[in-house]
């Protein structure tokens, strides 16, 4: 592909998003087409997510968006991880749409934040990824080289 | 003396490391020993773009056009060079020959062919903008200039009198000042700031893939069309349609012909959105 693709289409995404995202969707930093940081709210009432905001850091790479950009969320003060079966408690998120397989390259920054918001919303358990203790202190891959086991895809 | 193909390789390797004055120099010295070799001149052509050396680009292209007519660099880099020349007609020309060979080659090149093709059509429409603008802002100046002299004459004429000359006078002159008001708001209506509140880009225009302005639309088995260098892209990596994951190749793909001269239309209109 040619050099600046990925940089163009971001540029793109950029304008568009700083003039209007959906509600519990906010930009906070994208001063490169490397990293943006972006905050997510779950707007329904879904006690384990009331009141909290989450944020989430993208990493594009240069063949963006024929490949998927890595998605995590990261962990501040006042930003927690959010407690998910497919949320690592060190921020790793384990999506099909993240992964190799599942990216579509007509996915983008905003439907990613879309989808995150409606795996939360839609979750009741309390709980982390079997094996998350283990996972967070063996784990040395980047998200996306990880092969994850999609254990349960109904959640 | 060395081979024609020492030659090449040498310059080759020159090129790769940046230094494109040696570089065009073996290039020469392997077109004297073999003339009638296309890839010499396209890798000759190369280095002279590299050295700013526009002409003589263009003539190593033509040479190895009269011998292989349908050679993608040839027309790529004859682009590339009839674009810095600014003989925009003939850079968009040959952006659009060396694309569409591209596209049946199904040749890695196409992306960065697609986005030159963009880039020929934007820089064209710029300068044809900047001319209009040139042009407007120039009679602008001149009739101004030729209402302010009759106001003079037309104020002066006004006083000839001398009985009541004054207020005759002043009326004249109001008048005069009412009619270069109204001059100078038509050509301010007529600016293109009028036009930057409708630089939108409808959503028909655009790729899925690569937000831009599609050149070469193609469609999906399942009606929805891309950027043909974004979708065969993709495919390349994975054979799937992007919205619905089904298996898709790219000879499936059918070029959506009515799109793209709807784009090309629009592209003639709102030549800024090139690279938008």
């Amino acid at each position: 592909m040619s050099a600046g693709f990925a940089a163009k289409r971001l540029g793109k995404e950029l304008q568009k998003i700083s003039t209007s995202l959906p509600p519990g969707i906010e930009l906070v930093t994208a001063e490169n087409f490397e990293e943006w940081l972006l905050d997510i709210k779950v707007l329904d009432s879904n006690p384990l997510y009331e009141n909290e905001t989450y944020r989430l850091k993208f990493r594009f790479g240069s063949t963006y968006p024929i490949e998927p950009p890595e998605v995590v969320f990261i962990q501040l003060p006042d930003r927690p991880i959010p407690i998910h079966p497919h949320v690592y408690s060190n921020g790793i998120i384990c999506l099909d749409l993240l992964g190799q397989q599942g990216w579509s390259p007509v996915q983008n920054v905003e439907s990613i934040c879309m989808s995150l918001q409606s795996m939360l919303t839609g979750n009741s358990k309390n709980e982390r990824p079997p094996g998350d203790e283990d996972f967070v202190r063996a784990n040395r891959q980047r998200p996306k080289d990880i092969q994850f086991y999609y254990h349960d895809n109904d959640v | 003396m060395a081979k024609p193909t020492q030659l090449k390789e040498e310059g080759n390797r020159r090129f790769q490391a940046g230094d494109y004055v040696m570089a065009e120099a073996l290039y020469s010295q392997a077109l004297i020993a073999d003339p009638s070799n296309p890839a010499l001149y396209t890798n000759r052509a190369m280095a002279r773009l590299k050295l700013s050396q526009w002409d003589s680009a263009v003539a190593d292209c033509t040479a190895c056009l009269a011998l292989a007519p349908s050679n993608i660099k040839a027309h790529y880099s004859l682009s590339q060079a009839h674009l810095a020349l600014r003989a925009y007609d003939d850079a968009v020309t040959h952006a659009l020959e060396a694309h569409a060979l591209s596209a049946k080659a199904a040749d890695k090149s196409l992306g960065t062919i697609t986005a030159h093709v963009l880039k020929c059509k934007k820089e064209r429409w710029d300068d044809a903008e900047k001319r209009r603008v040139r042009e407007v802002s120039a009679l602008e100046r001149e009739v101004m200039e030729l209402l302010r002299r009759e106001r003079e004459v037309a104020v002066r004429e006004a006083g000839g009198d001398g009985l009541g000359g004054d207020a005759l006078q002043r009326e004249v002159d109001e008048e005069w000042e009412d009619k270069m008001l109204k001059m100078r708001e038509v050509f301010e209506k007529a600016r293109p700031v009028e036009e930057q509140k409708r630089r939108e880009v409808p959503d028909w225009a655009i790729d899925d893939i690569s937000f831009g302005v599609m050149v070469d639309p193609v469609i999906t088995k399942t009606g929805k069309s891309y950027e043909r260098a974004s979708i065969v892209e993709h495919l390349r990596r994975q054979p799937t349609d992007p919205l619905t994951r089904e298996p898709l190749y790219a000879a499936e793909l059918r070029p959506n012909l009515d799109l793209k001269q709807a784009c090309e239309e629009f592209l003639e209109e709102n030549g800024w959105a090139a690279d938008w």
